[in-house]
């Protein structure tokens, strides 16, 4: 059994736990102060900030620009690394450790690199289709994810289950869809989930990738933080900070998964 | 039977057709391979490819007053190595990569403890308030960063409440980068460390306080022996991280502590100079690979001398 740790620990824990906190609480306080400029302990209370970003049609622009990516990206992640994830555990195939370390290597090779490589075969190319060359780039970071989190959930399924499916009479097609199916959608659900946030989240591919008409949210909110000091920096930075606290909810809440399984 | 069938429900035509390929999909020995053949093929071409153009552009061609001249050379190695600045960009890089490592596996010991050990409800906190900033954008999390450690931003606003009457600015320093590179990649030291400690042997621990062993003595004798392979995917994977980290360095160091991803950026999109931009990103690639075999390697082999006995 797991007992209690020891109270020093647990001082410790909550120290640190604090100080991982503090860098996302501390732009909501500064979003609410009345003053032109960023300050500590915040001045006033006003929601202008919030008015200002939301009424902004770039920021919503590169927001739904993002939404959109990532869901294109998912989609044909999944289309190409569920089969992969299948053979991969499946079948057996020759060359499975070189094909494996093949997939990973996008985990390993840094982001930044990956991505001036694909703007320097684009140019090569003499390709102008931006989005084409971000949903590209962002599909190489994501597949490793997809793969690996549909691959573990296709090891764990309990191939018995199968044959008394196939045994009691089940058409292939009826066993895939009742008793595969059930068991692998996790591991679909969270690597889908896992691949749509590294995509809405990147930098280091869509920094080389990116022009105006194409331009992520991360890129704009680095465009801001450069520019500009009023606290409608911080106002965004809160709501970007609400966003990812919606999807800790949807996730853990509405689709049943753990964070923890996920980022594994 | 299976005409009739097919006659009187419309949806039974797709019946048939579907298990018949489903059986194409899942006999013979080609199936393994056509399914994995399109990802194989996408990576080969979207990510192999251009990665291995790049370093042979680092060594084919250099570019003598911005005309490329075709060969083999050196010179663009030469030129990261030899120039004082690139050097020391260089070995600041190699240096914040490893500080970020070494701080942050001091920092998650006690979090991947309270995960492993703790109560349920510990754990879950603890796991939950690792995991969530991982949602938050890198580019928030930096500029979280910047508003505690400005000039009128919260730390200094703490430390001036204690008395401190000069309080240091931390912005646009080292420090500045190596505090947000811990808190950006700290997940990555905390996760495979809890995982680790999860599954050492309670027997173990039992026994050695059964003998009469202190804390301290159980971590050092027990707990950090036998969660090394859970640090060594830990380390291994912040170095990499911070190494090749751009966002983070660039909104807290400025332009006074660039690193090489930085450098990388300036020379191609500012410089236009391909060939020394690709040196450099060969350069932090070999960086990199080298981290993953050494901490990898070192640590396999102690850990199997560990447990040889057991």
């Amino acid at each position: 059994m797991n007992e209690p740790l020891n109270p020093f620990l647990k001082i410790l824990v909550v120290i640190i736990l604090l100080a991982v906190v503090a860098p996302l609480v501390v732009p909501l306080l500064m979003s609410i102060s009345d003053t032109p400029y960023i300050v500590f302990p915040p001045q006033g209370f006003t929601l202008k900030w919030y008015g200002e970003v939301l009424a902004n049609p770039d920021a919503r622009g590169s927001f739904f620009f993002s939404l959109q990516l990532a869901g294109i990206v998912t989609a044909l992640s999944l289309l190409l690394g569920i089969p992969c994830a299948a053979g991969l555990t499946r079948f057996r195939v020759r060359g499975q450790e070189a094909v494996l370390g093949l997939i990973l290597s996008p985990l390993i090779v840094p982001l930044i690199v990956t991505g001036v490589a694909l703007l320097q075969l684009f140019a090569m190319l003499g390709s102008r289709a931006t989005l084409l060359q971000l949903v590209i780039g962002h599909m190489v970071v994501c597949l490793p994810y997809v793969i690996r989190s549909v691959s573990a959930s296709f090891l764990l399924v309990n191939r018995d289950l199968e044959q008394a499916a196939a045994v009691l009479g089940a058409p292939p097609h009826l066993v895939a869809r009742r008793v595969l199916w059930p068991q692998i959608r996790p591991g679909i659900i969270a690597g889908g989930v896992f691949c749509f946030i590294v995509s809405f989240d990147d930098y280091p591919i869509s920094m080389w990738l990116a022009d105006g008409e194409h331009f992520p949210i991360p890129l704009f909110l680095y465009t801001v933080i450069e520019r500009s000091f009023d606290p409608s920096i911080a106002a965004i930075a809160s709501l970007m900070i609400f966003f990812a606290l919606l999807l800790v909810l949807v996730i853990e809440k509405v689709l049943g998964i753990s964070l923890a399984r996920m980022t594994n | 039977m299976t005409g009739l069938s097919g006659a009187i429900t419309p949806a039974g035509d797709a019946e048939p057709l579907l298990s018949r390929l489903w059986r194409a999909a899942t006999d013979g020995n080609r199936t393994g391979y056509l399914l994995i053949a399109p990802t194989v093929l996408f990576l080969a071409v979207w990510f192999l490819w251009p990665v291995l153009t790049m370093v042979h552009l680092s060594v084919r061609a250099h570019s003598v007053d911005g005309v490329m001249v075709e060969g083999f050379t050196l010179q663009n190695y030469a030129r990261l190595f030899a120039t004082d600045l690139y050097f020391r960009i260089l070995l600041r890089t190699a240096r914040i990569a490893l500080l970020t490592s070494l701080v942050a596996a001091i920092l998650a010991y006690p979090l991947a403890i309270a995960i492993a050990r703790g109560t349920p409800s510990m754990a879950r906190l603890v796991t939950i308030t690792i995991l969530a900033p991982l949602l938050v954008n890198v580019v928030i999390r930096s500029y979280g960063w910047q508003t505690i450690l400005n000039k009128t931003g919260a730390l200094a606003w703490v430390l001036k409440g204690l008395g401190v009457s000069n309080p240091p600015v931390l912005l646009y320093t080292e420090w500045a980068v190596l505090i947000a590179c811990v808190h950006v990649y700290l997940p990555f030291m905390v996760m495979p460390l809890a995982g680790a400690i999860g599954r050492i042997d309670r027997a173990v621990e039992e026994a050695a306080r059964v003998a009469g062993a202190t804390r301290p003595a159980m971590f050092a004798r027990i707990t950090l022996p036998l969660s090394l392979p859970g640090l060594a995917v830990g380390v291994s994977l912040v170095f990499s991280l911070s190494a090749a980290a751009y966002v983070t360095p660039q909104i807290l160091g400025g332009n006074f502590s660039p690193l090489l991803g930085t450098l990388i950026e300036q020379q191609i999109l500012t410089l236009n100079d391909w060939p020394f931009g690709a040196a450099i990103s060969t350069v932090l690639i070999a960086m990199v690979l080298g981290a993953n075999l050494i901490f990898l390697r070192i640590v396999s082999r102690r850990f199997s001398r560990w447990t040889a006995g057991a």
